[in-house]
């Protein structure tokens, strides 16, 4: 079943006197379960693309499905509802809040569905401890180490069990080695528990380990390559 | 749903603090403020009262009672005998003084020269522990009840006509059946009020004295009723007024009807000290809207990023008041303790005004007490802090509003 249909969907931004085409005609689905990159340079429209299939943006024109739903017809609320439910994100940085600890930022999407305080903190707990932050809950965003800022931020995506977490060039500012680490994270995390990664990056060496390379060139498909497992042996 | 308000108010709490000088200055503009109003109201509360005071004493009393239309018509003929209501007044526990008098405006002449006088009839025993006239007066030159021919001068009167203790002037006066009567007088002793119009034209003589020579013996112009506190005023007045209901012939006035004068300064002076309380209040929150619009607009990156993790716009409408709301109550704490400090010392140690001014100070008729001091208006201070909270969220509205129209992808485009 795909869960994420897009179909001719364009996006123009007005910018000044002129029009920008960031997507153009693009169709595309993405079925539960996969892990796939959005690959393409600079203003290639990773970036839109993640923001209309997360409802943080509308489409100009296109419908857009999410689990079988037309996300135009839904009001600002329900598109924030949306989002609380069913979307994680992680961002390329700056990405936390910066007076909450690693705890509280975790928790925090927890805190907007009014879960208890209790049941916040042990689901926090769990998924820090599996992302390698044991020891760390308490520390505030600046008192972290980039890999360990974006750590949180993949736990804060997944703490409400969403059905898809998009990640916006997560590993942009981090180094090789822990740019391998998240990744090798993120990809366990969607092998045990199912849940559908997408995220952009044009680091070659990311892009590697993805099961779907979606490549963009300035708004369109330019191509789609599954591989059976990039990542085994 | 509690739960999460609290959560929100614990957020906003770390959220002041991120950037603790510029917090920091607001808040102690607020309570600053705060207690500048809550000090200046108490100690204007604390000379109203002096006001009050000095003014019922020297003046008609708390209560007063009269012949109706003697206080408009000013016509000596409209006297009355206390002697019928004298039970019913003192039996009231919270009074605490009558005075029984009578007024006669009249001429004075010495060997020197004449002045026009008022010539008040009054129970010394009774007047001397209670009329502030009477104060820089020795007992020693008190009127004594055996020797009728005594009388008390205003001191710039006594001067204009060269009149000393145990020298002798005479009144002349129009009696109550219109008839021109004069009597010999004995200065007493003199007397200094600090009032110009008092001390250049009063004459103090025995209410019996002054009854016979008006033509009017065992009646008064005004009995001036005296209570313990100024508070009762409204309760006495009542049963007063119930108890005296069927008497013909006489009238019960609360001060604020029969010194109209008084009242009025004293109400103008109110409202206008309240309009600049205001106006400190009003400049207060446009320092609070300022910090909270500066803060918001810091933060609409982390605003954008709290949207697109799912909360609704309104939730940050929540954020910013409830940023508010903790500054408000936090301004409001801060401000009433230093306002009750100041008030504190106010209240026991007063503003000594001979520093400032060496004559005594005259306003509305009235002469002030030295000492200024501040009373405990704590219900006024209780609904200042709580006007300051309210402000204060006011004045988050529009940061707040700003903060909802953000929308996540501009907000996160930002920085
Ligand atoms: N808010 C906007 N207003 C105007 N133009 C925009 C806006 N957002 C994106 N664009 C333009 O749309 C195009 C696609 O931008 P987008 O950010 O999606 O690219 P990207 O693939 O994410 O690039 P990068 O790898 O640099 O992040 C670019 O030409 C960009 O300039
Ligand atoms: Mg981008």
């Amino acid at each position: 079943m795909s869960g994420i249909e897009l179909q001719q969907v364009s996006k123009i931004y007005p910018s000044g006197h002129q029009q920008v085409q960031a997507l153009v005609d693009l169709t595309l689905s993405i079925d539960d379960g996969e892990f796939c990159v959005l690959a393409g340079p600079s203003g290639s429209g990773k970036t839109t693309l993640l923001n209309l299939i997360g409802c943080l943006d509308r489409a100009t024109s296109g419908t857009i499905r999410l689990f079988g739903q037309d996300v135009a017809t839904c009001s600002a609320r329900q598109l924030a509802d949306f989002r609380l439910q069913r979307i994680g994100f992680v961002f390329q940085s700056y990405n936390l809040i910066p007076v909450l600890s690693a705890e509280e930022n975790v928790a925090f999407p927890l805190m907007l569905r009014g879960v208890g305080r209790d049941e916040r903190r042990r689901r926090a707990l769990e998924l820090l401890t599996v992302l390698g932050l044991v020891g760390l809950e308490h520390r505030r965003p600046a008192d972290l180490s980039g890999g360990q800022q974006q750590r949180v931020a993949v736990a804060r995506a997944l703490v409400g069990e969403p059905s898809v977490v998009l990640a916006d060039e997560p590993t942009a500012n981090l180094d090789t080695g822990n740019s391998v680490e998240l990744l090798e994270m993120m990809h366990r995390l969607n092998r045990e528990r199912g849940t559908t990664f997408i995220f952009s990056s044009h680091d070659p060496l990311v892009i590697k380990q993805a099961e779907r390379v979606i490549e963009l060139q300035d708004g369109r498909l330019k191509a789609d390559n599954r591989r059976c497992s990039a990542h085994e042996t | 749903m509690a739960g999460l308000w609290w959560e929100l108010l614990v957020l906003a709490w770390k959220n002041l603090w991120r950037n603790r000088r510029r917090t920091l200055i607001t808040l102690a503009a607020m309570s600053l403020t705060l207690m500048l109003i809550q000090v200046l109201n108490n100690l204007s509360m604390g000379s109203y009262r002096q006001m009050i005071q000095s003014g019922v004493r020297a003046g008609s009393g708390h209560l007063t009672l009269n012949a109706p239309g003697y206080r408009e018509q000013q016509d000596i003929a409209l006297a009355f005998d206390v002697t019928p209501f004298w039970a019913c007044i003192e039996q009231q526990p919270e009074v605490q003084q009558a005075l029984p008098r009578l007024y006669l405006p009249g001429l004075a002449q010495s060997g020197y020269d004449s002045r026009g006088i008022l010539l008040q009839g009054i129970d010394m025993t009774r007047e001397a522990g209670s009329n502030p006239f009477l104060k820089s007066l020795s007992c020693d030159h008190w009127l004594r009840p055996d020797v009728p021919e005594d009388a008390l001068l205003g001191i710039q009167l006594a001067d204009q006509l060269h009149l000393k203790a145990g020298n002798k002037f005479v009144v002349t006066l129009q009696n109550s059946r219109n008839e021109l009567v004069s009597e010999l007088f004995r200065v007493r002793g003199v007397l200094q009020t600090g009032l110009q119009d008092v001390d250049q034209s009063l004459v103090l003589v025995s209410l019996e004295r002054a009854g016979l020579l008006a033509a009017l013996p065992g009646k008064i112009h005004e009995l001036a009723i005296l209570l313990q506190e100024q508070q009762q005023v409204g309760a006495v007045y009542q049963q007063l007024h119930e108890a005296l209901r069927d008497q013909p012939g006489i009238e019960l006035l609360t001060w604020q009807q029969a010194m109209p004068n008084l009242y009025h300064a004293i109400q103008l002076d109110y409202a206008s000290q309240n309009a600049i309380l205001l106006i400190m209040l009003v400049i207060v929150v446009i320092g609070i809207a300022n910090t909270l619009l500066m803060s918001v607009m810091e933060r609409s990156h982390e605003f954008g990023l709290i949207l697109a993790l799912g909360a609704r716009p309104f939730r940050l409408v929540e954020l910013v008041v409830a940023e508010a709301l903790v500054l408000g109550a936090l301004a409001a704490v801060c401000g009433a303790v230093l306002g009750g400090l100041g008030t504190w010392y106010l209240w026991a140690r007063g503003i000594d005004l001979r520093q400032f001014i060496s004559e005594e100070i005259e306003y509305g008729g009235i002469v002030f007490e030295p000492v200024l001091r501040a009373v405990w208006d704590v219900p006024w201070m209780a609904q200042s802090a709580l006007f300051l909270v309210v402000l204060s969220v006011m004045a988050s509205v529009y940061p707040a509003l700003r903060a909802a129209r953000l929308t996540p992808v501009a907000a996160m485009r930002r920085r």
